[in-house]
């Protein structure tokens, strides 16, 4: 056996993730886009510093103060947004999001008790992983994510009918559709879900992604949107709310992911 | 308990062990032998979408494209020995007498056409589906509406009675827990889904899929935790990634390979599965041949073990590549190339008597590139190994073992100033340490503690494990 410790690793490969890593700086970033309201101050970092066995009692002395809304708006939602900036750089892992965004549905729970028009979502959308798919980790992980920007998620879970996925489409009027499918087996389900809302008359966003599904097989179906990944989620949910169409989606695709539309 | 827990390693010293030799080699399926002094590439495919319409177009392209193709580039290009791998399509295990079966005979047919023709060693793997959705119920009589338990162990039988060689499965238990603690990046929860849970679902699993393979006289492969650690290492990725530190799936891993051991334990003969990366360690704990996959696996995936991975494998996979034309043949040609070519190589290398220069060679070129590589090396591997057969009566401390044991090396090497971490990997290393060391000594303890902290996690059920 080699002694593999005289290798010189630098010579063979290059840790670009170490290269850039001292380029950040996280509270410098906090600091900017935290509230300035004290109370509401402590909910969004209580969120940010993923302290989901403070928020509930933070969450309560800010509503004292200020109303559900705010306390939501102000506290809750801005101390995810700082989370999402944070992954969005590279500074916190999917982790820190997820806890996160543990903590704030804890606090969330506690500030929709207190509004009295009941809860305002940006917008609903229905999800689902493909029929006879069992694999929904990335599905999940893009739910927290909507979630914590504000929209209102109907789960459907894993393995779900194509019929099933139609009847809740029906039934909750989301403003968008999801589906992940990890093999090209199971996303042949996507076009048939578009066709059938098609026939119903309904035209929304049926944003698609997973393993082995690609943007030209979801653009070659009507409705069909890419997400590569799971983060790409509320800024197509964003844009879909603002009145952009599938059609609209598609072509400013590239630009909305970049960053510049 | 399972039918024989490692207690020992089979092998002497991690050195012994090389690619293309097992301390137990096995023949079957077409004249192949495996583990037997030499390398053999172990060809994966999918079907092209919409194959799958009804059995007619999905057996045309199993059999007269895929199959055929193969087996024509095999003799094409003058490679003596191969085994092909199919991994079902959910249409396949959801109906298999209908998908199936005309799909496994069919394969088998044309295998023993160009083995009568030509003389081609060969045999095939049918990974069957394992669809089973741990909500509705793992166990045979609890899915009411899928009836998916019922239907992977028909999906068994059916591969075993129309032509399979080896039988294998992608088995799910725990991953309903294990997802939940991977994005949460919680290691004390990975180690109850996959250590303790999967491992529970296996021993049930694997004494079936044995006595199926044993009725027809065919080999009963192993298991992998691809549903688990490969989900952990795909969303650990590369340097651009930021899902989960690379520590934490290195970590997953190391646990992982206490569960998948459970299917040797269970009867199972190896080969094991390509994708099961935890692979090294399971041949150095049992001595039975390996399949693996890395740089020959681009097709389906990049990681950052191609090479290393290379060093003890039986059999040399491309993981899965869809059936599609490219410019050298269709894409299962192409890949057929790629690592029944790099097979060739390490042939030569055992020919020569260099094959334990060329193992050490590809260990060196990706040892430092990244903890799950390192932790899969094949002489850190054999120490993981080591602190599971240390445990090995106890599929919870076994498991903690494994984990614990990652953690230190990865740790000792990067004090040494040989594998770097970023700050976020040594922040995450030292919480895993912590983690797992604030566990408790016993198993009662361990499992009271996880299912009150686990109660509320989607879809788990301790009924699919009899807790």
């Amino acid at each position: 056996m080699l002694d593999f410790d005289n290798v010189k690793a630098d010579m063979i490969l290059t840790r670009y993730d170490i290269k850039m890593e001292s380029q950040e700086k996280p509270e410098a970033i906090a600091a900017r886009m935290l509230p300035k309201d004290p109370l509401l101050k402590k909910v969004a970092e209580d969120v940010l510093n993923l302290k989901g066995k403070l928020i509930e009692d933070d969450v309560k002395a800010a509503l004292k103060e200020n109303s559900p809304e705010d306390v939501i708006e102000g506290g809750l939602l801005k101390g995810m947004d700082v989370v999402s900036e944070l992954y969005g750089r590279g500074i916190y892992y999917l982790p820190h999001v997820m806890v996160a965004s543990d903590a704030m549905d804890k606090g969330m729970k506690i500030a929709e008790a207190a509004l009295q028009h009941g809860k305002k979502v940006k917008g609903t959308i229905v999800m689902h992983a493909a029929e006879g798919d069992p694999h929904d980790i990335g599905k999940n992980i893009a739910a927290v994510l909507l979630k914590s920007n504000g929209f209102g998620v109907v789960d459907l879970g894993r393995d779900v009918l194509v019929s099933d996925v139609v009847a809740a489409v029906e039934k909750n009027k989301p403003q968008m559709v999801t589906g992940t499918a990890l093999m090209t087996t199971t996303m042949s389900a996507f076009p048939k879900i578009a066709e059938r809302l098609e026939e119903m008359g309904i035209n929304i966003p049926f944003v698609c992604a997973g393993g082995a599904v690609n943007r030209q097989y979801v653009e070659s179906y009507p409705m069909g949107v890419y997400a590569e990944k799971a983060a790409q989620g509320p800024a197509l949910a964003t844009k879909t709310v603002e009145g952009w169409d599938w059609r609209k989606l598609r072509d400013k695709w590239d630009d909305l992911m970049a960053g510049k539309a | 308990m399972s039918l024989k827990n490692f207690t020992k390693m089979e092998y002497g010293s991690a050195d012994e062990i090389v690619f293309g030799d097992a301390k137990y080699p096995l023949s079957y399926g077409l004249g192949l032998k495996v583990g037997a002094g030499f390398v053999s590439p172990e060809i994966n495919f999918a079907p092209r979408p919409g194959s799958e319409k009804n059995p007619e177009s999905l057996t045309k392209e199993y059999v007269e494209y895929i199959t055929k193709d193969i087996m024509n580039r095999a003799v094409t290009l003058g490679f003596p020995s191969l085994q092909l791998e199919n991994e079902w399509i959910h249409q396949m295990g959801n109906n298999p007498e209908k998908f199936a079966k005309p799909v496994v005979a069919g394969q088998k047919a044309v295998m023993q056409k160009f083995h009568d023709e030509y003389g081609v060693a060969c045999a095939i793997r049918h990974t069957v589906a394992d669809p089973r959705l741990a909500e509705m119920g793992l166990r045979p009589g609890m899915d009411k509406t899928h009836m998916y338990p019922e239907k992977t162990l028909d999906s068994l039988e059916v591969a075993a009675a129309n032509g399979a060689d080896v039988l294998s499965i992608e088995s799910m238990g725990g991953k309903e827990v294990a997802d939940y603690a991977i994005v949460r990046q919680d290691i004390r929860g990975w180690l109850f889904g996959i250590g303790y849970l999967g491992s529970i679902d296996m021993e049930w699993l694997w004494p079936q899929i044995v006595d199926v393979a044993k009725k027809h006289k065919i080999v009963p492969g192993g298991d992998t935790n691809c549903a688990g650690a490969n989900t952990s290492m795909f969303m650990a990725g590369g340097y651009l990634d930021k899902d989960i530190p690379r520590v934490f799936a290195a970590v997953t891993r190391a646990i992982a390979s206490a569960r998948t051991l459970v299917a040797i334990e269970c009867g199972a003969t190896g080969p094991d599965k390509d994708c099961g990366y935890e692979g090294p360690v399971l041949k150095a704990i049992s001595g039975r041949p390996s399949a693996q996959e890395g740089k020959g696996a681009q097709d389906a995936h990049a990681d950052l073990m191609g090479n290393l991975i290379a060093q003890v494998c039986d059999l040399w996979s491309n993981e899965s590549v869809e059936y599609h034309p490219e410019f050298g043949g269709s894409s299962v040609q192409c890949w057929l190339g790629v690592i029944g070519y790099e097979a060739a190589l390490m042939n030569a290398a055992k020919q020569m008597k260099q094959d334990k220069v060329l193992r050490d060679v590809y260990v060196a070129s990706d040892r430092f590139r990244s903890p799950e590589g390192f932790c899969m090396a094949y002489d850190n591997a054999y120490k993981i190994g080591q602190a599971i057969v240390s445990e090995g009566n106890n599929y919870y401390l076994r498991a903690k073992a494994a984990g614990l044991k990652a953690c230190e090396l990865i740790q000792e090497s990067n004090q040494k100033g040989k594998l770097k971490l970023s700050k976020q990997e040594k922040d995450t290393l030292n919480k895993m340490l912590t983690d797992l060391n604030s566990l408790p000594s016993e198993e009662g303890k361990f499992v009271d503690w996880a299912l009150k902290e686990y109660k509320n996690v989607p879809a788990f059920n301790p009924k699919n494990y009899e807790l």
